[in-house]
Protein backbone atom coordinates (compact mmCIF):
# COMPACT_ATOMS: atom_id res chain seq x y z
CA UNK A 1 0.00 0.00 0.00
CA UNK A 2 1.93 3.18 -1.18
CA UNK A 3 2.08 5.79 2.08
CA UNK A 4 0.75 9.06 1.58
CA UNK A 5 4.02 10.60 0.20
CA UNK A 6 4.02 7.90 -2.42
CA UNK A 7 0.56 9.32 -3.19
CA UNK A 8 1.38 12.66 -2.98
CA UNK A 9 4.21 12.50 -5.71
CA UNK A 10 1.66 10.12 -8.39
CA UNK A 11 -1.14 12.68 -7.72
CA UNK A 12 1.65 15.76 -8.62
CA UNK A 13 2.98 13.78 -11.41
CA UNK A 14 -0.76 13.14 -12.78
CA UNK A 15 -1.38 17.26 -12.31
CA UNK A 16 0.95 17.86 -15.11
CA UNK A 17 0.42 21.38 -17.34
CA UNK A 18 -1.51 21.01 -20.46
CA UNK A 19 0.74 20.99 -23.03
CA UNK A 20 3.03 18.16 -21.09
CA UNK A 21 -0.20 15.72 -21.01
CA UNK A 22 -0.47 17.00 -24.75
CA UNK A 23 3.07 15.52 -25.26
CA UNK A 24 2.28 12.24 -23.19
CA UNK A 25 -1.09 11.29 -25.11
CA UNK A 26 -0.01 12.55 -28.45
CA UNK A 27 1.37 9.09 -29.34
CA UNK A 28 -1.63 7.13 -27.96
CA UNK A 29 -4.62 8.72 -29.39
CA UNK A 30 -7.56 7.12 -27.33
CA UNK A 31 -11.40 7.15 -27.80
CA UNK A 32 -12.67 8.30 -24.05
CA UNK A 33 -15.56 5.82 -23.10
CA UNK A 34 -16.67 2.74 -24.74
CA UNK A 35 -17.40 2.53 -28.59
CA UNK A 36 -21.11 1.61 -28.24
CA UNK A 37 -22.03 4.62 -26.64
CA UNK A 38 -19.92 6.88 -29.39
CA UNK A 39 -22.57 5.21 -32.25
CA UNK A 40 -25.17 5.99 -29.84
CA UNK A 41 -24.16 9.65 -29.19
CA UNK A 42 -23.58 9.81 -33.16
CA UNK A 43 -27.35 8.12 -33.85
CA UNK A 44 -28.81 10.88 -31.42
CA UNK A 45 -26.98 13.96 -32.78
CA UNK A 46 -28.51 12.48 -36.08
CA UNK A 47 -32.27 12.45 -34.95
CA UNK A 48 -31.48 16.23 -33.58
CA UNK A 49 -29.80 17.19 -36.73
CA UNK A 50 -33.40 16.09 -38.70
CA UNK A 51 -34.95 18.41 -36.26
CA UNK A 52 -32.97 21.15 -36.81
CA UNK A 53 -32.82 20.88 -40.14
CA UNK A 54 -36.55 20.15 -40.45
CA UNK A 55 -37.21 22.96 -38.10
CA UNK A 56 -35.32 25.80 -40.41
CA UNK A 57 -37.15 24.82 -43.10
CA UNK A 58 -40.60 25.01 -41.91
CA UNK A 59 -39.38 28.84 -40.58
CA UNK A 60 -39.00 29.65 -43.85
CA UNK A 61 -42.08 28.30 -45.27
CA UNK A 62 -44.10 30.19 -42.36
CA UNK A 63 -41.55 33.93 -42.00
CA UNK A 64 -44.22 35.84 -40.17
CA UNK A 65 -45.87 32.77 -37.53
CA UNK A 66 -42.29 31.76 -36.70
CA UNK A 67 -41.47 35.28 -35.88
CA UNK A 68 -44.25 35.58 -33.65
CA UNK A 69 -43.94 32.69 -32.55
CA UNK A 70 -40.28 33.53 -31.50
CA UNK A 71 -41.49 36.75 -30.01
CA UNK A 72 -43.30 34.89 -27.52
CA UNK A 73 -40.73 32.82 -25.82
CA UNK A 74 -38.74 33.28 -22.95
CA UNK A 75 -35.43 34.35 -24.48
CA UNK A 76 -33.78 35.28 -20.56
CA UNK A 77 -34.98 31.87 -19.62
CA UNK A 78 -33.16 30.23 -23.17
CA UNK A 79 -29.85 32.07 -21.61
CA UNK A 80 -30.10 30.60 -18.31
CA UNK A 81 -30.45 27.54 -19.47
CA UNK A 82 -27.68 27.85 -21.77
CA UNK A 83 -25.66 29.12 -18.95
CA UNK A 84 -26.87 26.34 -16.44
CA UNK A 85 -25.95 23.50 -19.22
CA UNK A 86 -22.53 25.31 -20.18
CA UNK A 87 -21.54 25.42 -16.31
CA UNK A 88 -22.64 21.82 -15.48
CA UNK A 89 -20.91 20.54 -18.42
CA UNK A 90 -17.82 22.07 -17.05
CA UNK A 91 -18.45 20.15 -13.72
CA UNK A 92 -18.92 17.10 -15.19
CA UNK A 93 -15.58 17.87 -17.16
CA UNK A 94 -13.50 18.54 -14.63
CA UNK A 95 -14.91 15.64 -12.13
CA UNK A 96 -13.44 13.54 -14.68
CA UNK A 97 -10.34 15.05 -14.03
CA UNK A 98 -10.86 14.35 -10.53
CA UNK A 99 -11.45 10.76 -10.99
CA UNK A 100 -8.29 10.55 -12.87
CA UNK A 101 -5.82 12.31 -10.26
CA UNK A 102 -7.65 9.62 -7.65
CA UNK A 103 -9.68 12.09 -5.79
CA UNK A 104 -12.81 10.51 -6.06
CA UNK A 105 -14.84 12.13 -3.05
CA UNK A 106 -13.70 15.31 -4.98
CA UNK A 107 -15.20 13.97 -8.33
CA UNK A 108 -18.30 13.06 -6.37
CA UNK A 109 -18.84 16.34 -5.48
CA UNK A 110 -18.29 18.22 -8.97
CA UNK A 111 -21.05 15.47 -9.97
CA UNK A 112 -23.35 16.90 -7.52
CA UNK A 113 -22.55 20.46 -8.62
CA UNK A 114 -23.15 19.30 -12.50
CA UNK A 115 -26.74 17.79 -11.10
CA UNK A 116 -27.65 21.41 -9.34
CA UNK A 117 -27.47 23.01 -12.60
CA UNK A 118 -29.12 20.55 -14.49
CA UNK A 119 -31.74 20.75 -12.36
CA UNK A 120 -31.59 25.22 -12.47
CA UNK A 121 -32.16 23.33 -16.59
CA UNK A 122 -35.59 21.18 -15.40
CA UNK A 123 -36.92 23.66 -12.87
CA UNK A 124 -36.31 26.71 -15.88
CA UNK A 125 -37.85 24.43 -18.88
CA UNK A 126 -40.99 23.26 -16.73
CA UNK A 127 -41.80 27.01 -15.56
CA UNK A 128 -41.43 28.08 -19.33
CA UNK A 129 -43.80 25.52 -20.48
CA UNK A 130 -46.30 26.39 -18.01
CA UNK A 131 -46.12 29.47 -18.81
CA UNK A 132 -47.04 29.35 -22.45
CA UNK A 133 -49.65 26.41 -20.85
CA UNK A 134 -51.17 29.52 -19.22
CA UNK A 135 -51.68 31.98 -22.43
CA UNK A 136 -53.37 29.05 -24.05
CA UNK A 137 -50.32 28.11 -26.16
CA UNK A 138 -49.96 24.22 -26.30
CA UNK A 139 -48.79 21.87 -29.36
CA UNK A 140 -51.27 21.97 -31.77
CA UNK A 141 -51.20 25.91 -31.35
CA UNK A 142 -49.51 26.27 -34.86
CA UNK A 143 -46.66 24.94 -36.69
CA UNK A 144 -43.90 26.37 -34.53
CA UNK A 145 -45.40 25.55 -31.24
CA UNK A 146 -45.72 22.04 -32.88
CA UNK A 147 -41.66 21.75 -33.62
CA UNK A 148 -41.09 24.15 -30.43
CA UNK A 149 -42.31 21.42 -27.95
CA UNK A 150 -41.31 18.33 -30.23
CA UNK A 151 -37.50 19.53 -30.53
CA UNK A 152 -37.27 21.06 -26.66
CA UNK A 153 -39.57 18.02 -24.82
CA UNK A 154 -37.33 15.59 -26.88
CA UNK A 155 -33.99 17.40 -25.68
CA UNK A 156 -35.52 17.54 -22.26
CA UNK A 157 -35.80 13.56 -21.91
CA UNK A 158 -32.18 13.34 -23.19
CA UNK A 159 -31.52 15.89 -19.85
CA UNK A 160 -33.57 13.66 -17.75
CA UNK A 161 -31.68 10.85 -18.87
CA UNK A 162 -28.20 12.28 -18.66
CA UNK A 163 -28.90 13.40 -14.73
CA UNK A 164 -29.94 9.65 -14.30
CA UNK A 165 -26.63 8.72 -15.19
CA UNK A 166 -24.91 11.74 -13.56
CA UNK A 167 -26.22 10.45 -10.40
CA UNK A 168 -25.41 6.56 -11.51
CA UNK A 169 -21.51 7.96 -11.74
CA UNK A 170 -21.91 9.54 -8.67
CA UNK A 171 -22.71 6.52 -6.75
CA UNK A 172 -19.83 4.21 -8.12
CA UNK A 173 -17.67 6.76 -7.50
CA UNK A 174 -18.68 7.52 -3.94
CA UNK A 175 -18.17 3.30 -3.94
CA UNK A 176 -14.55 3.41 -5.11
CA UNK A 177 -16.03 1.17 -8.28
CA UNK A 178 -13.90 3.33 -10.84
CA UNK A 179 -10.43 2.34 -8.80
CA UNK A 180 -9.76 -1.07 -10.53
CA UNK A 181 -6.39 -0.16 -11.96
CA UNK A 182 -5.74 -3.88 -13.75
CA UNK A 183 -8.92 -2.68 -16.28
CA UNK A 184 -7.86 -1.53 -19.59
CA UNK A 185 -9.65 1.35 -18.73
CA UNK A 186 -11.03 1.81 -15.49
CA UNK A 187 -12.50 5.26 -16.57
CA UNK A 188 -14.49 3.91 -19.11
CA UNK A 189 -17.87 4.08 -17.61
CA UNK A 190 -17.68 7.60 -16.23
CA UNK A 191 -16.18 8.45 -19.20
CA UNK A 192 -18.77 7.32 -21.61
CA UNK A 193 -21.81 8.82 -19.01
CA UNK A 194 -19.59 12.25 -18.88
CA UNK A 195 -19.48 12.41 -23.27
CA UNK A 196 -23.02 11.83 -22.75
CA UNK A 197 -23.77 14.73 -21.26
CA UNK A 198 -21.52 16.65 -23.02
CA UNK A 199 -23.90 15.75 -26.59
CA UNK A 200 -26.81 16.81 -24.74
CA UNK A 201 -25.12 20.20 -23.74
CA UNK A 202 -23.79 20.03 -27.70
CA UNK A 203 -27.42 19.73 -28.96
CA UNK A 204 -28.72 22.60 -27.07
CA UNK A 205 -26.12 24.91 -28.03
CA UNK A 206 -27.53 24.33 -31.37
CA UNK A 207 -31.00 24.39 -30.16
CA UNK A 208 -30.77 27.68 -28.38
CA UNK A 209 -29.57 29.97 -31.10
CA UNK A 210 -31.86 28.53 -33.78
CA UNK A 211 -35.07 28.43 -32.03
CA UNK A 212 -34.58 31.43 -29.36
CA UNK A 213 -31.93 33.68 -31.34
CA UNK A 214 -32.39 33.98 -34.70
CA UNK B 1 1.60 26.70 -19.37
CA UNK B 2 -1.14 26.29 -17.97
CA UNK B 3 -2.95 23.27 -15.71
CA UNK B 4 -5.25 20.92 -17.24
CA UNK B 5 -8.15 22.63 -15.03
CA UNK B 6 -7.36 25.75 -15.56
CA UNK B 7 -8.19 24.68 -19.45
CA UNK B 8 -11.63 23.71 -19.03
CA UNK B 9 -12.21 26.92 -17.09
CA UNK B 10 -11.26 29.08 -19.62
CA UNK B 11 -13.33 26.93 -22.36
CA UNK B 12 -15.87 27.60 -19.50
CA UNK B 13 -15.51 31.10 -20.18
CA UNK B 14 -15.29 31.31 -23.98
CA UNK B 15 -18.48 29.59 -23.92
CA UNK B 16 -20.44 31.82 -22.02
CA UNK B 17 -19.08 34.89 -23.82
CA UNK B 18 -19.95 33.79 -26.90
CA UNK B 19 -23.34 32.66 -25.90
CA UNK B 20 -24.11 36.58 -24.26
CA UNK B 21 -22.15 37.76 -28.05
CA UNK B 22 -25.08 35.97 -29.51
CA UNK B 23 -27.30 37.07 -27.59
CA UNK B 24 -26.10 40.58 -27.73
CA UNK B 25 -26.04 40.03 -31.66
CA UNK B 26 -29.67 38.93 -31.58
CA UNK B 27 -31.15 41.84 -30.20
CA UNK B 28 -29.38 44.29 -32.21
CA UNK B 29 -30.41 42.36 -35.29
CA UNK B 30 -34.20 41.97 -34.17
CA UNK B 31 -34.62 45.74 -34.15
CA UNK B 32 -32.97 45.81 -37.90
CA UNK B 33 -34.17 43.50 -40.73
CA UNK B 34 -36.15 40.23 -40.14
CA UNK B 35 -33.91 36.88 -40.93
CA UNK B 36 -31.17 39.18 -42.24
CA UNK B 37 -29.03 36.52 -43.45
CA UNK B 38 -25.33 38.12 -42.59
CA UNK B 39 -26.90 37.10 -38.93
CA UNK B 40 -27.79 34.20 -39.01
CA UNK B 41 -24.04 33.26 -40.37
CA UNK B 42 -22.72 34.77 -38.04
CA UNK B 43 -25.24 32.96 -34.58
CA UNK B 44 -24.48 29.93 -36.90
CA UNK B 45 -19.96 30.72 -36.59
CA UNK B 46 -20.89 31.02 -32.98
CA UNK B 47 -22.43 27.36 -32.80
CA UNK B 48 -19.67 26.26 -34.55
CA UNK B 49 -16.81 28.04 -32.12
CA UNK B 50 -18.75 26.99 -29.21
CA UNK B 51 -18.77 23.02 -30.43
CA UNK B 52 -15.47 22.86 -30.85
CA UNK B 53 -14.80 23.68 -27.30
CA UNK B 54 -17.06 21.02 -26.28
CA UNK B 55 -15.67 18.69 -28.59
CA UNK B 56 -11.96 19.64 -28.33
CA UNK B 57 -11.95 20.59 -24.65
CA UNK B 58 -14.77 18.76 -22.74
CA UNK B 59 -15.30 15.66 -24.58
CA UNK B 60 -11.25 15.77 -24.90
CA UNK B 61 -11.26 14.76 -28.52
CA UNK B 62 -8.62 16.47 -28.92
CA UNK B 63 -6.46 13.61 -27.91
CA UNK B 64 -9.00 11.17 -29.46
CA UNK B 65 -8.24 9.35 -33.26
CA UNK B 66 -8.41 11.55 -35.72
CA UNK B 67 -11.77 10.34 -37.25
CA UNK B 68 -13.86 10.36 -34.72
CA UNK B 69 -13.00 13.78 -34.01
CA UNK B 70 -13.40 15.46 -37.11
CA UNK B 71 -16.82 13.26 -37.62
CA UNK B 72 -17.97 15.61 -34.54
CA UNK B 73 -16.28 18.70 -35.48
CA UNK B 74 -17.89 18.35 -38.82
CA UNK B 75 -21.17 17.83 -37.60
CA UNK B 76 -21.01 21.30 -35.98
CA UNK B 77 -19.67 23.25 -38.71
CA UNK B 78 -22.34 21.48 -41.56
CA UNK B 79 -25.43 21.29 -39.39
CA UNK B 80 -25.08 24.95 -38.55
CA UNK B 81 -23.86 25.60 -42.46
CA UNK B 82 -26.94 23.68 -43.82
CA UNK B 83 -28.87 25.56 -41.61
CA UNK B 84 -27.41 29.08 -43.30
CA UNK B 85 -27.78 28.00 -46.58
CA UNK B 86 -31.36 26.95 -45.99
CA UNK B 87 -32.32 30.81 -44.81
CA UNK B 88 -30.59 32.49 -47.97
Amino acid sequence: MPDNQQLTTAIMVNETTFSEKNTQTNDIKKLPGDLAMWFFILAELTVFAIFFIGFAIAENLNLVMFSEGKAQLHKVAGLINTIALITSSYFVAISLYSMRVQKERQAVLRLIFALFFAAIYIVLKLWEYDSLFEQGIDIETNTFFTLYFLITAFHFMHILLGMVILAYMAKNAYQGKYNDPESENEFSGFESGACYWHMVDLLWIILFPLIYVI
Amino acid sequence: MIKIWQRYALSWGWLILLTIASVAIGQYFQHATLNSVLFIAIVMLIIALKGQQIIDVFMELKHAPKLWRNIMLAYVIVVPLIITLIYM
